[in-house]
């Protein structure tokens, strides 16, 4: 209770240090005085006066933090004194604890932070999973009703379900936006309130009420220009006149990327066996994941007990959103990068470590002085830690800023990715709290070596050596031979690791796709299918659609595909008529649908036989067309026009004749999938759905007709938004766009790591060659040619450089391995490669020795003999 | 410890100086002299203040809030520096002088009957 009082008064008066030194003394000499005037032999009597002021000034002096003070202040000095050593130290150690920090700060987003609100580290979601199969699944309605009816451990327990909202209401062209459909506790589970007009309400869920939405800030915003009379207004949902009865907060977009919010209907007849929720409560005050998770278990087990026909095999998975959300994959990227920069951290002290080792020769000679003064051993390892930490800290603070900046480029950097909208970079308290540890921490790692190395002078030897050459011992030499070799195998391998991400960027950016894809625009119309029912009326939306596009100005030719290059493919499963038959598991299973003029737009030549006509897929021969792959695995060495195949489905279709082969196309829309699968063609008439691709060969830039092929959408119907609308070029791109990413940020620490080794070479050999100026000097006096001396000191550099780069090219061929998943068309050993990396260092190393070999050849004897 | 002989001499108990200085105070505002002087007259000469305890203690009790101090002059009209006693300081000393008159009591009863 007296304690904040105290410091408060200790704190002022250490202030007023002066002020009070001279009260004290007043203070006490009037006492002096006044018993003199009584007794001559008062100061005797008066004991020891020097003692008596060193107790009274102790009593309001701060004690450690004072003494911690003065080696602050005393430390500032000394950093000051060798500018271009502290410059040199801070810039390191900014760089490596910039670097850690910014990635962790994108662990943290990636991988600990939950749903941008607050409090939402307590929303959990509780997911089925299939005991037999795994992995987490959606829920059916009537089993969400039975969690919601028995679990204690949370306060209210809601559902969602992920659709889609084409918005047509007048004010611009339709357009569709991410819908998520939500019980009406939704939001007051997740404890957030609409900031103009009202919540759902029960009724709003029940079936054949009226329909309603409700609209994010950022839709309001955009869409309405925050428009306060949207509420109350009717608008088109999915066609579905809806009224608008309130926006919620900005940023909130809950589950992730909504736009809009519809109620979730109470199913008219509840189905156990259709899976079609999400379901998340939040954790009542006092109850725990483990609580939750326990209690989950119960009812899912009761539920399989009374439903066995549905529920046997469903068990329950109860995690938060952010654990359901990440996947391992992603994960052990970020993870992946964090050990990375770790290792940038590593060379960055021991080349800190290896400057202070080398500053240590001239401390020696100050460090003897203190310790004959009295300092303990203790005192002035703390003085050289203040100091070594003070620099890190200098190096924390610059590394905070740049982490600012480096945050905000990767986002800008991932957003065309597709990052989730929840995921959120940016500098937390985890974050700072990370900081302070490293920054911290690496001033007392690299700073520990040096100062018990310094704190062991022998005080008398040194300081008869006149500060010369006491620590370029053979055990200073030593240690930092060990750290330059150390800082060579981190950058060894960091650099191996950057340079199999990049090729394997170079890779896949440079898979060739095998269409001409400059010039065209590509888009996607989904077709509701309470209007589109039949399969006639969606042949003829697209055809129609096909038309217009094909009269628009500045279109060369329009087609329909069911999947663009690049994109992945459709599921057809089919079964070539071969001699032996094919194991179902080798069945091939992708196929596009496609419009006769599909091959001409992307400009693609077929091998054999001919295309599609408009004929083929109404009537006539069955007809279908297949690609290169497919030819030569089924059907090697033969000729495949007029082989036959036919679609695998419960009931046995008819069989189709090949009338082309096509060349492979890329297909796999996974950025590390190049290698090309067999691919049927059919045409698009013979089996219309409700999900396709428009593609137009333009001779206008292709960029510019974005609005007419909306109009074209909303001109057969004024409800139909087109989704997707991009150029074929910048869908390509999209694809190899993260393996850019993270191999720009790998080639980024590389070569962090690859200039801080390199300096950090240089740096030792020039410092043992200024530290042996005098012995050259006498070298050459004697008769040793410049060659020499050259040879001494290269000898010296790459010795350290060879078994740097062994040990890092070892280690390489281990670590890589991880990054197995990630690299396209390279592997995780590539030769050109591990000879790239290992010519990079020896130039680097052969630079830093020639620098100051170059300096020792010219030293002229008669003036270091003399400088003795 | 040389000390334990000293104690009969007036050597203070342990504790006791910082009552005796809160109690000297609760007359009037007085410096370090006129405290250990007005301590030494009431007790007979019995009580001697040493300074080598008595500054510390004033400088303790004033970080503690116990007493203030003000720069002020003295009878002989020199600078001198006077302690008063704070309202914290008051209400230690009613507790302090309670405590006391117990142990003393209880002491002297001890003391009595055996």
């Amino acid at each position: 209770m007296q304690w904040p009082n105290r410091l408060y008064l200790r704190l002022t008066r250490a202030a007023r240090r002066r002020q009070l030194d001279r009260d004290l003394e007043d203070e006490l000499q009037f006492h002096l005085d006044m018993l003199s005037s009584e007794r001559p032999d008062a100061r005797k009597q008066f004991g020891n006066y020097s003692r008596l002021k060193e107790v009274c000034r102790d009593m309001w002096t701060l004690g450690w933090i004072e003494l911690f003070l003065q080696d602050v202040r005393y430390g500032f000095r000394t950093l000051r004194r060798s500018p271009s050593f502290s410059a040199v130290a801070i810039a390191a150690l900014a760089l490596g604890i910039g670097v850690n920090t910014t990635v962790f700060s994108l662990v943290n987003g990636v991988l600990y932070k939950n749903l941008p609100f607050a409090n939402s580290d307590r929303i959990l979601y509780v997911s089925s999973i299939d005991r037999t199969k795994g992995g987490p699944r959606s829920m059916s309605y009537p089993d969400f009703q039975d969690f919601r009816a028995q679990m204690k451990s949370f306060d209210g327990l809601a559902a969602s379900s992920q659709t889609s909202g084409d918005i047509s209401d007048g004010i611009g062209l339709p357009q569709n936006y991410v819908c998520a459909q939500i019980t009406a506790n939704t939001f007051s589970v997740i404890g957030q309130k609409p900031v103009i007009g009202r919540d759902f309400t029960a009724e709003d869920e029940m079936p054949g009420a009226p329909a309603v939405a409700l609209l994010t800030y950022g839709l309001w915003e955009s869409r309405y220009g925050k428009d306060l009379s949207i509420i109350g207004r009717t608008i088109r949902l999915n066609a579905v006149p809806t009224v608008v009865v309130g926006v919620m907060a900005r940023g909130i977009r809950f589950p992730t990327e909504s736009d809009l919010w519809m109620p979730l209907p109470v199913p008219a007849q509840p189905n156990r066996a259709e899976a079609s929720v999400m379901m998340f409560g939040r954790l009542a005050p006092g109850a725990t994941l483990m609580n939750a998770r326990a209690e989950a278990e119960t009812i899912a087990s009761r539920l399989a007990n009374q439903y066995p026909d549905t529920n046997k095999n469903r068990g329950v998975l109860v995690q938060t959103y952010n654990k359901m959300a990440i996947r391992n994959k992603i994960a052990s990227v970020f993870l992946l990068m964090l050990a990375a920069v770790g290792f940038v951290l590593l060379i960055a002290c021991a080349n800190v470590a290896n400057l202070m080792l080398a500053r240590a020769v001239v401390r020696a000679r100050e460090i003897s002085i203190r310790a004959a003064l009295g300092a303990s051993r203790w005192r002035v390892i703390r003085q050289l830690l203040i100091e070594s930490t003070m620099l890190s800290a200098a190096g924390g603070v610059l590394g905070w800023l740049f982490a600012i900046w480096g945050t905000r480029a990767f986002d800008l950097a991932v957003i065309p990715t597709g990052k989730p909208a929840w995921i959120d970079f940016s500098l937390d308290y985890r974050v700072m709290l990370y900081l302070a540890a490293i920054s911290i921490g690496t001033g007392i790692l690299f700073g520990l070596l040096p100062a018990l190395r310094l704190s062991k002078l022998d005080v008398s030897s040194s300081l008869k050596e006149g500060g010369r050459g006491s620590s370029g011992g053979r055990q200073g030499r030593y240690l930092s031979g060990v750290l330059v070799v150390t800082e060579m195998a981190l950058a060894v391998v960091l650099l191996t690791g950057a340079g199999l991400m990049l090729r394997s960027f170079l890779n896949a950016y440079a898979t060739p796709v095998g269409v001409n894809t400059a010039n065209i625009l590509t888009m996607r119309v989904d077709l509701p299918d309470v209007r589109y029912s039949r399969p006639e009326q969606q042949a003829a939306f697209y055809l129609q659609l096909k038309t217009r596009l094909e009269q628009l100005p500045g279109v060369e030719v329009a087609a329909l595909a069911s999947n663009m290059p690049g994109d992945g493919s459709s599921n057809l499963s089919s079964e070539p008529e071969t001699t032996a038959p094919i194991d179902p598991q080798q069945r091939p299973k992708g196929g596009l649908l496609i419009s006769p003029e599909y091959f001409r737009a992307m400009q693609v030549q077929l091998i054999a036989g001919r295309t599609f006509t408009d004929a083929d897929g109404s009537t006539g021969v069955p007809s279908v067309i297949v690609n290169q792959a497919f030819a030569n695995r089924y059907w090697p060495q033969q000729n495949a026009l007029g082989k036959r195949l036919r679609l695998v489905a419960k009931t046995p279709q008819p069989w189709l004749t090949v009338v082309g082969v096509a060349p492979d196309i890329l297909q796999n829309n996974e950025a590390n999938m190049v290698h090309r699968d067999p691919l049927i063609y059919l045409p698009f008439r013979q089996q219309p759905r409700t999900q396709m691709f428009a593609a137009a060969r333009t001779h206008v830039p292709p960029a510019t007709l974005g609005d007419s092929f909306r109009r074209a959408v909303q001109e057969i119907d004024q409800d139909l938004p087109a989704r997707d609308l991009m150029t074929l070029q910048s869908r390509i791109e999209m694809r190899s766009w993260i393996l850019g990413v993270f191999g720009s940020m790998f080639a980024i620490f590389g070569g962090i790591a690859f200039l801080l080794a390199s300096v950090g070479l240089y740096a030792v050999i020039a410092h043992s060659v200024s530290q042996r100026t005098q012995e050259i000097g006498v070298r050459l006096a004697m008769g040793a040619k410049a060659r020499d001396v050259l040879r001494m000191i290269f000898t010296q550099g790459m010795r350290q450089l060879t078994i740097g780069l062994a040990i890092g090219l070892l280690a390489a061929l281990a670590v890589t391995r991880a990054l197995n998943d990630l690299l396209v068309g390279v592997s995780p050993s590539d030769p050109a490669t591990y000879v790239m990396v290992a010519l990079a260092l020896v130039t680097a190393g052969a630079l830093g020795c020639a620098i100051p070999a170059r300096r020792a050849v010219r030293v002229d004897p008669a003036i270091t003999l003399r400088h003795e | 410890m040389g000390k334990a002989k000293d104690r009969t001499d007036g050597e203070l108990v342990q504790g006791t100086l910082d009552m005796l200085i809160l109690k000297t105070l609760s007359r009037k505002a007085q410096h370090g002299y006129g405290i250990a002087q007005h301590i030494q007259q009431v007790s007979d000469e019995i009580l001697r203040v040493e300074e080598g305890s008595l500054y510390p203690a004033l400088h303790r009790l004033e970080l503690d809030g116990m007493i203030a101090s003000e720069w002020g002059v003295s009878e002989n009209n020199r600078r001198a520096k006077y302690y008063s006693l704070t309202t914290a300081g008051r209400k230690q000393l009613v507790k302090e002088s309670e405590d006391w008159t117990r142990l003393a009591g209880a002491i002297a009863r001890v003391m009595q009957t055996a």
